[in-house]
């Protein structure tokens, strides 16, 4: 019965006007997408897992693959995200390009906190993850220089890493659109502010905090845009099936977060957003001060232009507080996602990265 | 001509948020730059933080009242399993330093034998070339004596 009311409908719809049938058709394959299609496929570089520690897990990527270059690459994403956002999937993944062009790649996931890892801190990502991940990195690939890549928070994350460490043999950092200055986050200096956010309320309410609240406050940033803008594209572009996929992936990157570990979240709102403490060199981390100028491996600091997360100006900061005698800082025209993801992503920001990378592991 | 009179409603909503995008986003652009909104997006917060600490604080008191552990608890066994498993990955890295070390210490054994042992070459090669010298001097002077007889 319920075939023979479809069909029905097809074939009233075969009647219509063709512009309302294609219109129609796009309409039906977008309902299709949003309500019948299952998650896409993620993070498919072939990979291997070779330390972990509480959740988190490094993984050495395509490791039967030849590498040419003897640096290498240790990877740290933001605490909000999955591991797979630097691998979202196949031709879309700065990990996949990396390692194809014989690069020895390597991340340090983070793995999702429960309840019990409400009270980690930057500390012990900084001074006890970070630390053992560079050691089996180096053990492991039998290298004797290290090439580090900081994604988003991870990259601040990273910036403090490599300041209190100045012994290890950091040769290269890459900060791919990672916040150092908090003077001016825009919009997040003023929803942030002490005398309206309830930080400590949040943290003791929800131990962890929700992926759905940051994602909230990520989207509240554009609301029309983000919260309306992707459904008209899908309506609009559902009959091109490149299209569709990209737009799945994308909302899954966007959509998929994990808790933020309460404590951390405080440190973050509070000594970074709130008192900006980092950039000013008032930062401390286990009782040590966080200076940036200890910095002197080579640099590339790579912002986005229209990146309303972490906005160019408070990533450029960075470069008059090292002390690195090789350093660039490169604007590129694109947003928080699309640096990373995406078409625009595989022509030039992996290019941009493999190359800079290569030149300095020579 | 009769195309174009037919009502399409996914049309007219395209069209309406091309047309209103450019002028919602601009107002709401303007609100939330605003004090005001931060002030009243802080007070919803708050609010939501208060119901949820209210269903979660009547949700611990329910499950103890029918003896069933509360997230809490459950999250201590969870630390507890994880600084065991702290200690297991300290002593691992423990044992990987000491194997390295062992056998850097081994390698460098080696290596301060083999020099040894080549230096030792070195003199036994001398003593032996010594020797030599002393055969060859000592036939040379028994053979004049031999020659004279």
């Amino acid at each position: 019965m319920v075939f023979a009311t479809s069909q029905d409908l097809e074939s009233m719809i075969d009647v219509l006007p063709e512009d309302m049938q294609k219109d129609y058709r796009k309409f039906k394959r977008a309902v299709e997408v949003l309500t019948k299609e299952p998650e896409p496929l993620v993070g498919q570089t072939p990979k291997e897992v070779i330390w972990t520690k509480n959740k988190a897990k490094l993984y050495r990527y395509q490791p039967n693959m030849k590498k040419t270059n003897k640096v290498p690459i240790l990877m740290i994403y933001a605490l909000i995200n999955k591991p797979y956002i630097l691998d979202l999937a196949p031709g879309s993944s700065l990990i996949e390009y990396l390692t194809n062009k014989g690069h020895d790649v390597y991340l340090l996931d983070w793995g999702t906190p429960g309840y019990e890892d409400r009270h980690m801190k930057f500390d012990d990502y900084v001074m006890d993850y970070i630390p053992r991940a560079v050691k089996k990195v180096l053990r492991t690939s039998e290298a004797k220089e290290i090439t580090m890549f900081g994604y988003c928070i991870g990259g601040t994350l990273t910036a403090i890493f490599a300041a209190l460490h100045p012994h290890l043999p950091i040769r290269n950092i890459v900060f791919l659109t990672s916040p150092f200055d908090f003077e001016n986050a825009d919009l997040f200096t003023l929803w942030t502010d002490e005398r309206y956010f309830n930080l400590d309320k949040i943290v003791d309410t929800f131990g962890n905090v929700p992926p759905e609240m940051i994602d909230f406050g990520n989207k509240l940033l554009k609301p029309y845009v983000n919260f309306v803008g992707p459904y008209i594209s899908l309506f609009n572009r559902a009959d091109n099936e490149e299209f569709v996929r990209n737009w799945r992936l994308l909302q899954k990157w966007v959509a998929d977060g994990i808790p933020f570990p309460g404590e951390a979240y405080r440190q973050w709102i509070g000594e970074f957003y709130q008192k900006n403490k980092l950039i000013k060199d008032e930062l401390y981390i286990r009782g040590q001060q966080v200076k940036l100028s200890n910095i002197t491996a080579n640099v590339l600091n790579i912002a986005a232009d229209r990146d309303h997360i972490a906005i160019p100006e408070q990533t450029e900061r960075l470069m008059d507080k090292i002390s690195s005698k090789d350093k660039t800082f490169k604007l590129l025209s694109a947003g928080h996602v699309s640096v990373t993801v995406g078409k625009n992503a595989s022509k030039t920001t992996y290019p941009l990265i493999e190359e800079w990378i290569s030149e300095h592991s020579k | 001509m009769a195309q174009e009179t037919i009502l399409d409603p996914f049309k007219l909503w395209k069209a309406m948020y091309d047309k209103a995008e450019t002028n919602f986003n601009e107002i709401v652009n303007e609100i939330i730059h605003k004090e005001a909104f931060a002030e009243w997006l802080g007070q919803v917060q708050l609010g939501y933080l208060q119901y949820q600490e209210l269903i979660q604080n009547t949700t611990d008191t329910y499950l103890k009242q029918i003896n069933v552990p509360t997230r809490e608890e459950i999250s201590n066994i969870a630390s507890l399993v994880i600084n065991v498993e702290e200690k297991v990955e300290t002593l691992q890295e423990k044992i990987e330093d000491e194997i390295l070390d062992k056998d850097k210490s081994v390698s460098a054994e080696i290596a301060k034998l083999k020099t040894n042992i080549s230096k030792l070459d070195k003199k036994m090669d001398q003593i032996l070339n010594y020797f030599k010298q002393m055969e060859e001097a000592a036939n040379k002077a028994q053979a004049p004596s031999g020659a004279q007889k």
